[in-house]
Formats: structure tokens, C-alpha cells, sequence
């Protein structure tokens, strides 16, 4: 009787379920068909570095910065560089979803997950109803500065970042909140220029908070944000079946550096900044699949202010030296890449610094310029969806604690893989 | 000075429509029906293939300054197109504007996957979106593309009317011609390198047996040739109609081995110098396999 009983109800219950089940377009309140564009990109490596991880993050570019690749604390967050540590690295899982808002905006998420947490890489709404040549962009993204700034780490050549941005800059390049305003010129040949103005608070070079207490015990008072300024033009044009794309940049804003709480050199820097780009990439294509390109590009940056050294914040207000500086320093990288066909691609990267000029108090600290960095890179694309790819770098800009110049080797293998949407490819 | 002649050369185009496409065969047959009021501007190079576009910068110029945008759709454009329109900013070809057109919502697209994922190569989920290669569809986009046109530039609606029949009652005549040409070739069996001709072999009965890539987008590996070479000992297929874009490297290989010829077979416009337009492209296609 039981067994009738529960087999009936079982069959009511599958009746139920099999009316349940109806086809989208006939489900009252349906709105899966409005789910946004979802893409998900792996990246992992394998490091082989002849320098041990915990020497490593000691290394300093000297004059220009301290720490570039490793896994370092601030303020009880970890942050890890990309392919920090010997062995496998699990850089990012980076998570996509962009969509049309209504018929007048699009917006755009990109989220940076780690082991360490999650970072709103970007988010964005970009207009699209303007017309006249016209976008707004709004909400948090990589500024347009120069070539490299707004594309993503996976769609560089090369498994890390240009030594002149990283440095400059930081790992994140111009990642800022801020407003964008960009207008393409009517003319056949491609003209662009665009406006920003954001927040300015890059860790490496830029930022605007006030340094100590913000009582009279303050090294360095903060400056009315936003705080940074951008603007580029760009322009391009075809010969056959080679593109030349060429742009100029500038950068203004203020800086203020806190490294007050570092423990091997405490020292805080307040000034005003400016920073300025120069990019040239010359790309040839053969046939669909196979192109040869030239890519360059220089940052020249100055940063005009006083340095804050010997900090003492034991004492209440606190202790420190205060001198002028003046750093005036100017780098570039130059790659070649060749695509044999959808999946073997090669190239070259040479990188250096042409000027490293710290001034302080009227006295020239001559910094070392003959800080440079080859890098040798071949890479196989199973499809578009899956990139693996051999590093090798050769990287002579780093010093260690005793003012000794190293020669670091590295080799990276990275996996690249991306499932989801079909990203469009950018020039 | 010459540079602000550069920069005043738009203004002279404002007379008429400028609608941009995205492949040849679209422009051709947008001129066909708009004629004298509308000006072409086309995106990708003929002989280059239609997957893979370079986004060059220049394009994001012309997209700019069009008054209509023409696309294949299917998922065709999906590597290189929606980033331009992005920076193009121009209301006017953007998706869903009415100045906007996506030719395969106005096809029967053939070969839709029944599983869409992505194991199996680099598919399109909508179908095959090679479409234009059945003489018949293009019947049916000149239609979509008169009532496209007629629909943004309503007082030349009467010119596009008359620019149609004239295109159509030609090209009825040009298809009657292809269909007695390709009347004796019903049931060939042929292998290609990627499916492209899937439309105009199913237009004129052929088989297709086998492509060289396994998959969509995937190279072929040595086992798969070794096996495509005994399928063709046994099924002893016509040829191989490969594309123009991809190395025939591994055709002519497979060809010495079976001793089946490789004919090419252009995709659209100017991707064989005596291409020129639609239907010297459908008269090559219809004479490639008289051998």
C-alpha cells in the first residue's frame, strides 16, 4: 500500500515536473536571453628564475623603483606580481561580462581574481548614441595612454609587462576611476584624441592623500582630487598591407608617495608630476595569419617635489628630513614579432633605460643608466581560445641591497586560456 | 595645405549614402541596387580570409564616417568587427539602428550545430554563414538590401525599385545559365579544406565527403590526412576545392598521394585577379569543376 502510494505520488510529482518545463520564449517572466556576454581567462606559469623569491623582492631598479617583482605586504594586504615566485604561478583568473545597458550605453566588468582576492580590474559605461565621432567612458578603467596601457596583460606579446610601465607605473599601468572622452576625427585617415580626467592615485608615480596626520603633525598636506590629467592623439594609416599606428601622450598630476611604514628605507615624496609617451607599431601582414611587427615605445617621466626621508613616527609631530628632488627619468622597449600562422608566433624585446637623473638639493645623484633587458619569447596557439607560451629574460636593471648590479635569468612557460565569449581583437 | 585637402575630402561625399560593408560581395550587390545615390565603402580585402580581418585603424575611420553599416552576421565579423564599431562611436552602425543590416536574419542558415561547444573547432552556433555562395540567396538579400536602403533614403526608394528588378531579371537569367552548366555535375563528390562551399554545394547537388581541417579553425593532424587519404582511395571523390586564403600545402600533399586535383575556388571579390564582380564570380565557380 505504501509502495503504491509513494510510486503515485512519485509519478504526480514528475507529471508536475514535466508541465513545468516549458521553452524559454514561452516562460512568463523569463530573462535568461538577457544574460551579458560572459568570458572567464586563465593565466598560469612556470617560473625558473636563478634568483631566490625572497632575494628577489629586495631587488630595486635604482631611482625608479623599489620591489618589481615578488610577493610583498602593505597595510596586511598581500600583493603579488605577476610570475612572482619560482615554480607554478596562478596569476589571475580574469572574469568578463559586458552588455548593452539600453540604446543609449554599454557597460563592461572586468574582475581580477587571485589567491589573494578580488580586484575590480574595470568597470565601465561607455556611451554609444552620441554620434559626431563621439564616446564617453565613465567608471573605473586603463586610461588610453600610449599603446600598451589599455590592453590587458593576456594580450601583450610578451609574459610580462614592459620594464618603463612597470616601473613607472606599476603592475596595473593607468588603472584609475575617472571620466574619458574620446573623438575620432572625420577624416579617411584615422585621427583620435581623447581626454581624461581621474582620480590619480597609482601607487608608483601619482596620488593626492595627505602623508602622516592629517592634524599639524602631516609630512605632506593632499592635494584636490581628481588629480590626474590625460590626453593622447593617435593616428594611423595604411601602405598596402602594412599599417603604421603612432601616438603621443602626456600625463599630468600629483604625486604623493607614502613609504613611510617600509622598514629597510622609509621615505615619502610630494610633488607634482608629469609623464609623457611616445608609440610607433608598424605591422605588416603577408596573408590572413602570418605579420611581422615592429612595436616602440617611450615614457619620459619628471617628478618635481620633496623628498621626506629619515621619517620618524615614533614622536608626535613627526621627525624628518625634507629636500628638494627633482627625478627626470626616461625609458623604452622595442619588440619584433613574427606570426609564421594562426599558431606559431615568435619575437624579440629590448628594453633600457636612456635617462635616470635624481636631483636632490641642486646635487646630482647620478643613478645608473645602463639598465636594460632582452627578452626571447615563441608561443603556440592550439586555437584563439589557448596560448602557450616559452620565455626567456635576461634583465640587468636590477640592484640589490648593496648597490651591486645582477643579471637575472628567467625562464617563463604561461598558459593562457580563455572560455565564454569570443573576444574581438584589438590592432 | 594638403593635409586640409585630406580633411575636406569627407564633405564631398555627403551628397550621397555612404554605406559600409563588410565583405566585397555586399558592396557589389549594394551598388547593383543603390546605384549612383550611394557611395560603397567595404571593410575587408577579398582574397584575405573573411574569419580573420585585420582591425586595422583605418577601418575605425570608415565605420566613423558611414551613413550604414551592411554585415554578413552568422557570427562571420564576430574576431574583427565589434571592436571597430566600439570605436567607431557612430550611432548610425551600430547594432540594432536602423541604418544597421545583418544579412543572416534574412537566410535560412544551413549546418546550425545541434551541439554547441567549443571541442568541436571553432563553430558558428547559428550555422554555416557562408551563404552567399548559393546564387539563390543572393536573390534574396538583393531584396533585403532594396527594402534596407529604400527604408534609410526614402526618396530614392523609387530608383532602388527599378535598380532591383534590372539586378534580378539579370541575374534569374545568369542562374538559369549556372544551373544547366552545373546540371551534369549533380552527385560529384568533392573534399574541401574548410566547409565555405557548404551553400553552393547543396545548390547544385554535390557531396561534400570530408574536409582537410578536422574541425572548424583546427590544422589538420598527419593522422587525420592519413585517414582523409583512405577515404579518398575508396570513396574516389572528384577533387579538392580548397579556398584561396589557406596554404595549400596540404592539398597538394594529399593530392600527390591520391592523384585527385585541387581546384580553387575564390570566395568573393577580388580574391582571384578576374573576379570582379558577382557574377564572374558565380560564372568561375560554375567552370571550375568542367575538367
Amino acid at each position: 500500500m505504501q509502495k503504491i502510494l509513494l510510486s503515485s505520488t512519485l509519478c504526480a510529482t514528475m507529471v508536475c515536473a514535466s508541465i513545468d518545463i516549458l521553452p524559454t520564449e514561452k516562460r512568463t517572466f523569463e530573462q535568461s536571453k538577457f544574460i551579458p556576454d560572459i568570458s572567464l581567462i586563465l593565466d598560469a606559469s612556470f617560473v625558473n628564475r636563478d634568483i631566490a623569491d625572497d632575494e628577489v623582492t629586495h631587488l630595486e631598479i635604482p631611482g625608479i623603483a623599489h620591489g618589481l617583482i615578488g610577493t610583498h605586504g602593505h597595510d596586511g594586504d598581500t600583493h603579488t606580481s605577476n610570475n612572482a615566485n619560482n615554480g607554478f604561478n596562478l596569476n589571475y583568473a580574469e572574469l568578463v561580462l559586458s552588455s548593452s545597458v539600453d540604446p543609449f550605453f554599454t557597460m563592461d566588468g572586468i574582475f581580477h581574481y587571485s589567491e589573494n582576492g578580488v580586484e575590480i580590474e574595470e568597470l565601465y559605461f561607455t556611451s554609444t548614441a552620441i554620434g559626431f565621432g563621439t564616446k564617453i567612458k565613465g567608471g573605473k578603467f586603463n586610461s588610453n595612454f600610449g599603446y600598451l596601457n589599455e590592453q590587458h596583460y593576456h594580450s601583450y606579446s610578451f609574459a610580462d609587462m614592459p620594464l618603463v610601465y612597470e616601473s613607472f607605473l606599476g603592475m596595473h599601468g593607468i588603472n584609475e576611476k575617472g571620466l574619458q572622452l574620446q573623438w575620432t576625427a572625420p577624416t579617411s585617415t584615422y585621427l583620435m584624441i581623447g581626454l581624461e580626467i581621474l582620480q590619480g592615485d597609482n601607487e608608483q608615480m601619482f596620488g593626492n592623500q595627505t602623508i602622516g596626520f592629517t592634524e599639524d603633525g602631516s609630512i605632506s598636506q593632499y592635494a584636490d582630487a581628481p588629480s590626474l590629467f590625460v590626453t593622447y592623439a593617435k593616428t594611423s594609416f595604411d601602405i598596402d598591407d602594412t599599417t603604421i599606428l603612432a601616438g603621443v601622450s602626456y600625463a599630468k598630476g600629483t604625486t604623493r608617495l607614502d613609504r613611510s611604514d617600509e622598514e629597510e628605507n622609509a621615505y615619502a615624496i610630494s610633488g607634482d608630476s608629469m609623464l609623457y609617451g611616445i608609440d610607433l607599431t608598424i605591422k605588416h601582414y603577408f596573408n590572413s595569419y602570418s605579420f611581422l611587427s615592429l612595436q616602440s615605445e617611450f615614457l619620459g617621466r619628471k617628478i618635481e617635489g620633496i623628498l621626506y626621508s629619515d621619517i620618524d613616527t615614533s614622536v608626535m609631530p613627526y621627525t624628518f628630513t625634507a629636500q628638494d628632488i627633482t627625478k627626470t627619468q626616461s625609458g623604452i622597449y622595442t619588440q619584433l614579432i613574427y606570426a609564421n600562422n594562426k599558431n606559431w608566433a615568435m619575437g624579440l624585446r629590448y628594453e633600457t633605460f636612456l635617462k635616470n637623473d635624481i636631483i636632490l638639493d641642486n646635487i646630482n645623484s647620478d643613478k645608473p643608466t645602463n639598465l636594460d633587458k632582452y627578452s626571447l619569447m615563441i608561443e603556440y596557439n592550439t586555437s584563439e581560445f589557448a596560448k602557450f607560451r616559452l620565455q626567456y629574460n635576461r634583465n640587468n636593471a636590477l640592484y640589490n641591497e648593496k648597490g651591486e648590479q645582477q643579471h637575472v635569468n628567467t625562464i617563463i612557460l604561461q598558459a593562457n586560456i580563455s572560455i565564454g565569449a569570443h573576444a574581438a581583437h584589438s590592432f | 595645405m594638403k593635409f586640409f585637402l585630406i580633411l575636406l575630402l569627407p564633405l564631398a561625399l555627403f551628397a550621397k549614402l555612404n554605406i559600409a560593408v563588410s565583405y566585397p560581395y555586399i558592396g557589389a550587390l549594394t551598388k547593383s541596387i543603390g546605384g549612383k545615390n550611394i557611395n560603397i565603402i567595404v571593410l575587408a580585402k577579398g582574397d584575405w580570409d573573411p574569419h580573420f580581418v585585420v582591425p586595422r585603424p583605418s577601418l575605425i575611420s570608415k565605420i566613423r564616417n558611414a551613413d550604414g553599416l551592411i554585415i554578413n552576421g552568422g557570427q562571420l565579423e564576430i574576431g574583427w568587427l565589434p571592436q571597430l564599431i566600439n570605436r567607431g562611436a557612430n550611432p548610425k552602425t551600430k547594432v540594432g539602428a536602423k541604418s544597421f543590416l545583418d544579412l543572416s536574419h534574412h537566410i535560412k542558415m544551413i549546418l546550425k550545430p545541434k551541439n554547441v561547444d567549443r571541442s568541436g573547432g571553432d563553430i558558428h552556433p547559428d550555422g554555416n554563414p557562408h551563404f552567399h555562395l548559393d546564387p539563390n540567396n543572393i536573390l534574396i538579400l538583393a531584396d533585403t538590401i532594396k527594402r534596407y536602403l529604400s527604408s534609410i533614403d526614402i526618396t530614392n526608394s523609387k530608383a532602388y525599385e527599378k535598380n532591383y528588378e534590372i539586378f534580378i531579371k539579370m541575374f534569374k537569367i545568369k542562374i538559369d545559365e549556372w544551373n544547366k552548366k552545373m546540371s551534369n555535375k549533380k552527385g560529384l563528390k568533392v573534399i574541401q579544406f574548410h566547409n565555405n562551399l557548404a551553400y553552393f554545394i547543396k545548390a547544385y547537388g554535390l557531396k561534400n565527403i570530408a574536409t582537410i581541417e578536422p574541425l572548424p579553425g583546427i590544422p589538420a593532424s598527419s593522422k587525420h590526412i592519413m585517414n582523409l587519404i583512405k577515404l579518398i582511395k575508396k570513396e574516389k571523390p572528384f577533387c579538392i576545392l580548397h579556398d584561396v586564403y589557406h596554404s595549400t600545402k596540404t592539398a597538394k600533399y594529399i593530392s600527390s598521394k591520391t592523384d585527385i586535383p585541387i581546384v580553387l575556388m575564390p570566395h568573393d571579390i577580388n580574391s582571384l585577379d578576374s573576379i570582379k564582380d558577382l557574377t564572374s564570380l558565380f560564372d568561375y565557380l560554375t567552370s571550375a569543376l568542367d575538367d
